[in-house]
């Protein structure tokens, strides 16, 4: 609790700071010092918590991006080749239910051969990129659990997201945006968001809603939902600015009056950084100025592609401003009947702009320390309960990821003969989101959070690095 | 075997608690104790393997087992002890009793049909029958086994000599140096350690911080500024009377009640909803809020406080006004976070069981025993078995939170009727015409279900030829939402179709028994049995359950004892964090060995001591500690404190403090001019009923059935556009929001759903309303700077408040100087009078700036007025106390 540190020397600098935001300067002075201040001033903990922070060892990704497919993609049909299934096929299959092949063409792709549903035609021209993990799968057979075990890790009780894990290790690298942006969460999914007990700074910020389904559909707008309170009814910026300066000379004089108070520097920065926001925010999300080219890329302007197109843009754009975690959700995989006529549709949607994302990445050298990830909550049954549909299937599943440090062209794990269970190099949820963390150079054992006496982390008592699948 | 759906029942005793019924399925409880497995006859077990198992296996396992797809009702039907305990609709196999055993029913097609595609054969049938009647005997038996603990009874005794485990005793009051500064006891804890650190206590602060600080601390309000004004000046003739009339005062106001009820709300957990993936509203949680409220106002001794919460249903009432109030706090057990979406019922008991462990042993204790769900704990000396003993006694208690079944809803409960009827202004009659109608409805409606179910049976064939027009399978859904509503409806009336009055909470069951030990806290895992109990480690440890006793009344009594070390400690410690800002044991949940342990255990003790002798009166410790010099230390910032207690563990200067979002949201309204300090009637989710809370806080269901013409008859509670008392017309055609609405009463009566929290509070770091918060996070973020700078709420009151100056004061200075004095509570600095003219001059009129002091007419000076105001609410000093 003592030290030799002279602790005017802090003070020093944050009144002497010409920027006037010694909680800025001092966040870069503390990099260098940071032990020692903090040991005699433990209110470092206030300085700014988005500051970007050293990972744990060297990192692979810097930043992610999450195309979250709600409601169960079906791995039988896409990414998971079981040529036994159509072989089998009408046969009676583990529960009962007939098996049922796959209606869709699978071929190989790539240098290495990666077998791909033709369902993916246009994500498959990128086989080399992908990393297939084919013996996912987790402990929840139903939606809502599921979803929230692939967030959180933990689907009994509220814990923090991934995504809210991720920035509290690593902090963000622009100060004009948030850190973890979370696109179309879907209704109910507050959790796989949130941030629980870590700090509510590392919660992600959500933009627009998802479109609802159903009768849901005529009673809620489908606008696009800009961030809350992004701009004043009333003034022009630069009134808004002489509001600011006027708010900051109040704050600045409480600040000197005070002498020493970290809370009345985080306000001050929060206001520049507030302020900086609502430039950077609408600016980034207007993708008028992308060419035409690009926008074909994304299969924006394509009719079905159009909507996630602009969304696969807008977390490139994200990316690029340097928000350390994205996700967009897309929902309607859940294909119990209909199976022939949807998937291809719900496919469609997806497989041209995820396509022009991977290439756009590429082509911007950001691919490389991007983790792109794709999956659902789980995957589907090889059998067909309802004759032209498939069931749930949380024992076996496909998740794929690219970019950002992970071996492309590469298959790993597999299910079994028809792909109900996960038998070969198995991959729990737990597992997945260690390799997570450890591709963006956090230890999943080391990343905690004291919480009632407990120091918690994302992967609770369980993960385990899947070493083979990063480059 | 019952109708899925009964109506209320036809004769109610008012003066009972009626349990309605107003689910589809209702709670599996296992109440089959599992027998020691009997030794099989070879003959048995062939009949078994050869005509059962196989059937079993093929017909069952997919739908019904933890191996397959899921549990689908809540049914186990590889083990025997799944068959026993059955699923959400009861035991599927009573052995030698066919018509009580589900699974007969549903072989035969009756009111179940399994398995569903295809009836069995005949023959099967028959073996079924006569395996029944035998006894039903099965193999399939895990060995209980008898999971041992790695913690020994010396380990235990060792373990209760842990500080917080040693009841605490008055400690002699020390003798300290500095001997003209202390003016209480507290005073003498705390400074005697400051000697021993060699660390000398601040100065006093001045008038105006203080009162600034007491009103915020008490109420929870920022003074106005007569207030000031007068306690300033009694300041300066008495200091020590000066404070302790205001003490009183405070202390005597509704406000005081609604502050710190709030910080109780925070710890239990408060929410209307039920959060997680469905968030089902809690359409009668207000009644505990304002419980808690009321409590604190009347000062009710905390011991009996914690009691009614755990066991107000067992206590004895002088009066049906007590008995309501009574069960009213036992809904701090049901307003807990729920997965409603949650197929297994065992499964969800399990988790509702465990939840409000953790909560009652975290809030109370502060000690949180849920980690020895799986394994003994960590840290502390808590036996996997303690938990076990625990669960026994909340297994033999019912949760009554209210929810209706649905598709997405797939763990219904009911709500318990008050004896006296308390009205809110949304419960309404139902003219009797109405109510028989709405029966006659809801029997076509389940035919209808009934019928739907069975077209979804035979699948896309379903359709062909037959007449009915509802055997779609998509209506299923649907139909099962509106008799859901129909029966909610239904029964929120009694026969004379007047309205009752509901609150959530828990009742004991009649059969009683203790929990088995979950091997790693899974429900397909037990071992053995666990007689009811406390916690080994925390006294008193004479506290017997009778088997006659669910152990719930026990359980309180054990808390509340003045032999538990933790109980008054845990509370003295919340109360000193909210006077100071910062708590004794630092983490106010964890009074463990993984803790931090107090920072001054003889103040922390001397506390808990004189709270238990004051006959556990919360107001008296606010009091004392208020009247403290303490207290009134001064938070300025000091180097050498600054050296040696950065952290300011031991109390030598008072802490600056970031407001709560409440006492934000409250205080605009204050400097506007427009708190409604009224309490208003229920909560603006009472509106809505037992309905799903969807993005935006727009309730779901309710608008879904409207908009289906198969819903027929007159508008329900539920579409009735009506104009509603927290503002806002409610129109049919556009959503409206429950949880973003416009108000201007204080900000505790605010609505809370779990999943839409009202942004004037979430932004500034409202407590999570799924977990147990002792001490809220004060962040600062943007997302605050952008709400303070462009959210319609705030600006709205910055024009109220410019109204209200400009009302006060003519001249620019004169309204700069009312400003200053309502927003902080003290006169501008001359840096801060000038820099505010100067703004409201530049602000005004990008015209030839007018020297100050000329009345403002102009409407630009008036917007410029209140972009001076609303820098005043946006700014640091506004959101911080000192």
């Amino acid at each position: 609790m003592t030290s030799n540190v002279n602790p005017m020397s802090r003070r020093e600098v944050l009144l002497s700071a010409s920027a006037g935001f010694g909680y800025l300067a001092f966040a870069g002075l503390s990099t260098a010092n940071s032990e020692k201040l903090n040991a005699a001033d433990s209110t470092a903990r206030t300085t700014n918590p988005l500051v970007a922070k050293d990972s744990h060892f060297p990192a692979r990704a810097k930043r992610v991006i999450f195309l979250c497919m709600q409601g169960g993609p079906s791995h039988v049909d896409t990414f998971d080749y079981k040529p036994k299934l159509g072989q089998d096929a009408g046969r009676g299959g583990k529960y009962g239910s007939k098996l049922m092949a796959s209606p869709w063409k699978f071929s190989q792709r790539g240098k290495n051969g990666l077998w791909i549903s033709e369902l993916f035609s246009e994500v498959a021209k990128h086989a080399d990129d992908l990393c297939l993990i084919r013996s996912m799968h987790c402990d929840q057979p139903a939606h809502p659990r599921a979803m929230t075990q692939m967030h959180t890790g933990n689907a009994q009780f509220v814990r923090p997201s991934l995504g809210a894990w991720t920035l509290y290790g690593l902090g963000t690298e622009n100060d004009s945006l948030p850190g973890f942006i979370s696109m179309n969460p879907p209704p109910g999914g507050a959790q796989n968001f949130g941030s629980a007990f870590l700090p509510a700074i590392y919660q992600g910020t959500t933009v627009g809603r998802n479109a609802p389904r159903g009768p849901l559909a005529r009673i809620l707008p489908t606008s696009q939902q800009q961030l809350p309170d992004i701009a004043n009814p009333r003034l022009s910026d630069q009134s808004q600015r002489r509001q600011l300066d006027f708010i900051q000379t109040l704050n600045k004089q409480k600040l000197a009056r005070d002498q020493h108070h970290p809370g009345v520097e985080g306000v001050i920065e929060s206001f520049e950084l507030a302020f900086r926001m609502q430039d950077a925010i609408p600016e980034l999300m207007d993708v008028s100025k992308e060419t035409a080219d690009t926008l074909a890329m994304y299969g924006i302007g394509q009719g079905d592609s159009d909507s996630f197109g602009r969304q696969c843009l807008l977390a490139r754009r994200f990316a690029e401003a340097g928000v350390r975690f994205i996700e967009i959700t897309h929902g309607n995989w859940d294909h119990h009947n209909r199976l022939k006529a949807q998937l291809p549709q719900t496919c469609s949607e997806v497989d041209q702009p995820i396509s022009g994302l991977l290439a756009d990445l590429k082509r911007r050298d950001m691919l490389k320390d991007t983790l792109v990830i794709w999956g659902g909550e789980f995957g589907r049954s090889p059998d067909a309960p309802n004759g032209d549909g498939r069931d749930h299937n949380h024992k076996g599943y496909t998740i794929w990821m690219a970019g950002g440090g992970v071996k492309g062209g590469l298959s790993y794990g597999q299910t079994d003969d028809y792909g109900y269970e996960a038998v070969v190099d198995k991959c729990h949820i737990h597992d997945w989101h260690a390799t997570v963390l450890h591709l963006l150079g956090l230890d999943h054992q080391r990343l905690t959070y004291r919480y009632a006496g407990r120091d918690f982390r994302l992967t609770d008592v369980h993960g385990n690095v899947v070493k083979q699948i990063i480059v | 075997m019952k109708s899925l759906f009964n109506a209320p029942g036809a004769n109610m005793p008012n003066r009972f608690i009626l349990f309605l019924v107003a689910t589809v399925i209702s709670f599996s409880l296992s109440l089959i104790s599992l027998h020691a497995q009997e030794s099989l006859t070879p003959e048995q077990l062939k009949f078994f393997e050869t005509k059962i198992r196989p059937v079993l296996t093929q017909q069952c396992y997919s739908c019904h087992s933890n191996d397959g797809q899921g549990v689908r009702g809540g049914l186990i039907a590889d083990s025997r002890e799944g068959l026993l305990s059955g699923g959400e609709s009861g035991p599927a196999i009573v052995p030698e009793k066919l018509e009580e055993s589900l699974l007969w029913n549903a072989i035969n097609y009756q009111d179940f049909r399994m398995p569903p595609k295809k009836q069995l054969s005949r023959e099967i049938i028959e073996d079924f029958r006569q395996w029944i009647l035998m006894g039903a005997p099965d193999p399939r038996v895990a060995d209980v086994t008898n999971l041992p603990s790695r913690l020994t009874a010396s380990d235990i005794e060792k373990g209760k000599d842990f500080w917080s485990f040693k009841p605490p005793v008055l400690p002699a009051t020390p003798t300290v140096q500095n001997a003209n500064w202390p003016k209480t006891g507290i005073d003498r804890f705390v400074l005697s350690e400051l000697e021993r650190q060699q660390i000398e206590p601040s100065d006093d602060t001045d008038a105006y911080t203080f009162v600034r600080r007491l009103y915020f601390d008490l109420i929870g309000l920022p003074p106005s500024v007569a207030q000031v004004q007068a306690f300033v000046q009694s300041w300066s003739d008495d200091r020590e009377q000066a404070i302790g009339r205001e003490v009183d005062r405070l202390l005597k106001k509704s406000q005081y009640g609604e502050r710190w009820g709030r910080h109780w709300l925070d710890v239990a957990r408060y929410a209307e909803s039920s959060g997680k993936e469905v968030d089902m509203a809690f359409p009668h949680a207000w009644r505990y809020r304002d419980y808690v409220i009321d409590s604190f106002n009347a000062d009710k001794p905390y011991d009996r406080f914690v009691t009614e919460q755990i066991a107000g249903d067992l206590l004895p009432a002088k009066s049906d006004q007590q008995w309501t109030q009574n069960l009213i706090a036992t809904g701090f057990l049901a307003l807990g976070p729920k997965t409603l979406a949650e197929q297994n019922p065992r499964q969800f008991q399990a988790d509702l069981v465990d939840e409000q462990i953790d909560t009652t042993t975290r809030v109370i204790l502060g000690v949180s025993v849920a980690c020895a769900r799986c394994h003994d704990h960590k840290f502390d000396p808590i036996l996997q078995t303690d938990y076990y003993a625990l669960a026994g006694i909340f297994e033999n208690t019912v949760t009554y939170f209210g929810a209706v079944a649905s598709q997405r809803v797939r763990r219904a409960s009911d709500l318990l009727v008050l004896p006296v009827a308390d009205l809110s202004p949304f419960d309404k009659a139902i003219p009797t015409t109405e109510l028989t109608q709405l029966k006659v409805d809801l029997q076509q409606k389940r035919q209808e279900l009934f019928e739907a179910r069975r077209a979804q049976r035979q699948g896309d064939s379903g359709v062909k030829g037959k007449s009915s027009t509802t055997a779609r399978p998509a209506n299923v859904g649907l139909l099962e939402l509106q008799i859901g509503q129909l029966v909610n409806r239904i029964n929120s009336v009694d026969e004379r179709g007047q309205p009752l009055s509901f609150c959530m909470g828990v009742q004991s069951i009649d059969r009683l028994r203790n929990a088995r030990v979950l091997v790693r806290g899974e429900i397909n895992q037990p071992a053995q049995e666990i007689p009811r109990g406390m916690v080994s480690v925390i006294g008193p440890s004479d506290i017997q359950i009778l088997d006659k006793s669910s152990g719930r009344l026990e359980l309180a009594r054990w808390l509340t004892s003045r032999d538990n070390p933790l109980t008054a400690r845990v509370m003295v410690n919340r109360i000193w964090q909210h006077m100071f800002g910062a708590a004794i044991v630092r983490e106010s949940d964890n009074f463990g060995a993984s803790g931090p342990g107090a920072t001054n255990q003889k103040l922390l003790d001397y506390l808990a001591v004189r709270f238990m002798d004051s006959g556990w009166s919360v107001k008296n410790l606010i009091r004392e500690i208020a009247m403290s010099r303490v207290y009134r230390q001064s938070s300025k910032h000091r180097e050498d404190l600054f050296l040696q207690d950065p952290e300011n563990f031991f109390f030598a200067r008072g802490n600056s403090r970031r407001l709560e979002s409440e006492a934000i949201r409250d205080a605009m309204l204050a400097a506007a001019g427009q708190l409604d300090l009224d309490r208003p009637r229920a909560s603006s989710i009472a509106t809505i009923g037992q309905s799903i809370i969807g993005p935006g806080g727009v309730a779901l269901t309710g608008r879904l059935a409207t908009e289906t013409p198969a819903m027929k008859g007159p508008p329900t509670k539920f579409n009735r556009a009506k104009s509603l008392p927290f503002g806002g017309q409610r129109q049919l055609n556009r959503p409206t929001s429950v949880t973003e609405i416009a108000s201007k009463n204080r900000s505790v009566y605010l609505p809370i759903s779990r999943n839409s929290v009202p942004r004037s509070l979430e932004v500034f770091d409202f407590a999570e309303p799924s977990m147990v918060i002792g001490e809220r996070e004060t962040s600062n973020t943007s997302a605050q700077a952008l709400y303070v700078l462009n959210n319609p709420f705030v600006i709205e009151q910055s024009d109220a408040m410019a109204q209200r100056i400009s009302r006060q004061a003519a001249s620019t200075s004169d309204q700069i100087r009312a400003a200053f004095m309502i927003a902080y509570g003290r006169a501008a600095t001359p840096a801060e009078q000038a820099a505010s003219n100067e703004f409201i001059r530049r602000a005004s009129s990008p015209a030839p700036a007018r020297s100050s002091g000329v009345r403002s007419t102009d409407p630009r000076s008036s917007s410029a007025l209140s972009q001076f105001c609303q820098a005043l609410m946006a700014s640091a000093e506004f959101r911080f106390v000192n």
